[in-house]
């Protein structure tokens, strides 16, 4: 009887385990992200730019809210400078993510930067599928993707930006 | 001939002043030097690198803390003033990254030239003042650091971020 309690609290704490953002959670998105990252700008784009294609053949609509950067054409340098900097600010919520005052001082300002943009929230679902589909050709196997690691941590950031 | 090459010789200073000092050797030896020091996989170590470089900051030059009272510069281990420190750091982690593409860099260089210039009170003398903070934390963290690269790289970019901004 004891025993079948435990293995039942057993499988329940590893279901549960699987779909939260825990110190280990954190620990392997910070490593996948670091190798899908990389260090130079051109490989940085070429994986931006697939997060972004995916964004906006899912939601074309959502090119209008980057006019200023030039949505129309994710080629040009003005939107890869943008992209460079929504992946830069994406990186550093991810290396914060073993420190949670700093983390949570992080998003507190890029709560205020989003906030006069009216982001509307399932923006953030896109772009949480978008890495979905990405970040995986961007890790030595894609087999070795975690998603359930992902999507957890990926709604702490979100959720902190999101007003 | 003399006068011509006195003018090559000038025109030859004014380029060294702008982005082409800084060469793509100079590039590649800068990604090197800061890849080793600059990971997501190691927070501890972003954290560290940029406060080392405001302290020295502050050390130098005690009253440009001022300009920095919105993120709680008072309590320099506090949150805010951490992610402060962690964003800075994190745009010369873009611009390193973006050595290799100089269309890009470029744009985004100007960017952090208007974001500067949006601010009150930042001067050309406080980037002379942080680029020297860098190169003096930057070969303590970094193992075989090429100053004579790093310094023309920063030189090159921080000429472009502070361009707009009073000496």
């Amino acid at each position: 009887m004891m025993y079948a309690v435990l293995i039942v609290l057993g499988l329940a704490a590893s279901a549960l385990a699987t779909h939260e953002c825990g110190p280990l959670q954190r620990l392997k998105v910070k490593h996948q992200w670091a190798e899908a990252y990389g260090t130079h700008g051109v490989h940085r784009e070429e994986f931006a730019r697939e997060v972004w294609h995916n964004i906006f053949e899912h939601a074309p609509a959502a090119k209008d809210m980057f006019d200023r950067v030039r949505g129309d054409n994710t080629y040009s340098p003005e939107f890869s400078a943008h992209m460079v900097r929504v992946f830069g600010g994406l990186d550093m919520c991810i290396s914060l993510l073993n420190d949670e005052a700093t983390l949570n001082a992080a998003l507190a300002h890029l709560k205020d930067q989003h906030k006069e943009r009216s982001i509307p929230a399932d923006y953030f679902t896109l772009m949480e599928n978008a890495i979905h589909d990405v970040v995986p050709h961007f890790v030595v196997h894609n087999t070795h993707f975690d998603k359930d690691a992902w999507d957890a941590c990926f709604e702490v950031v979100a959720n902190g930006i999101k007003s | 001939m003399l006068r011509y090459l006195v003018l090559f010789a000038l025109a030859g200073y004014a380029l060294a002043d702008d982005i082409e000092c800084c060469s793509v050797e100079d590039r590649s030896e800068m990604q090197t030097m800061w890849r080793e020091v600059w990971s997501a996989s190691f927070t501890g170590r972003r954290v560290q690198v940029a406060q080392a470089v405001f302290a020295d900051l502050f050390a130098r030059d005690p009253e440009s803390k001022g300009l920095f009272e919105r993120v709680n510069v008072n309590v320099f281990n506090s949150p805010e003033f951490r992610a402060h420190c962690i964003r800075i750091v994190g745009g010369l982690d873009n611009i390193i990254g973006l050595l290799d593409d100089p269309d890009t860099l470029k744009l985004q260089l100007l960017h952090l030239a208007d974001q500067h210039y949006d601010r009150k009170g930042i001067r050309k003398s406080h980037f002379q003042e942080i680029s020297h903070s860098f190169a003096k934390v930057m070969p303590q963290v970094s193992s075989c650091f090429n100053a004579d690269a790093w310094n023309r790289c920063f030189g090159s970019v921080v000429t472009r971020i502070a361009s707009r901004l009073e000496d």
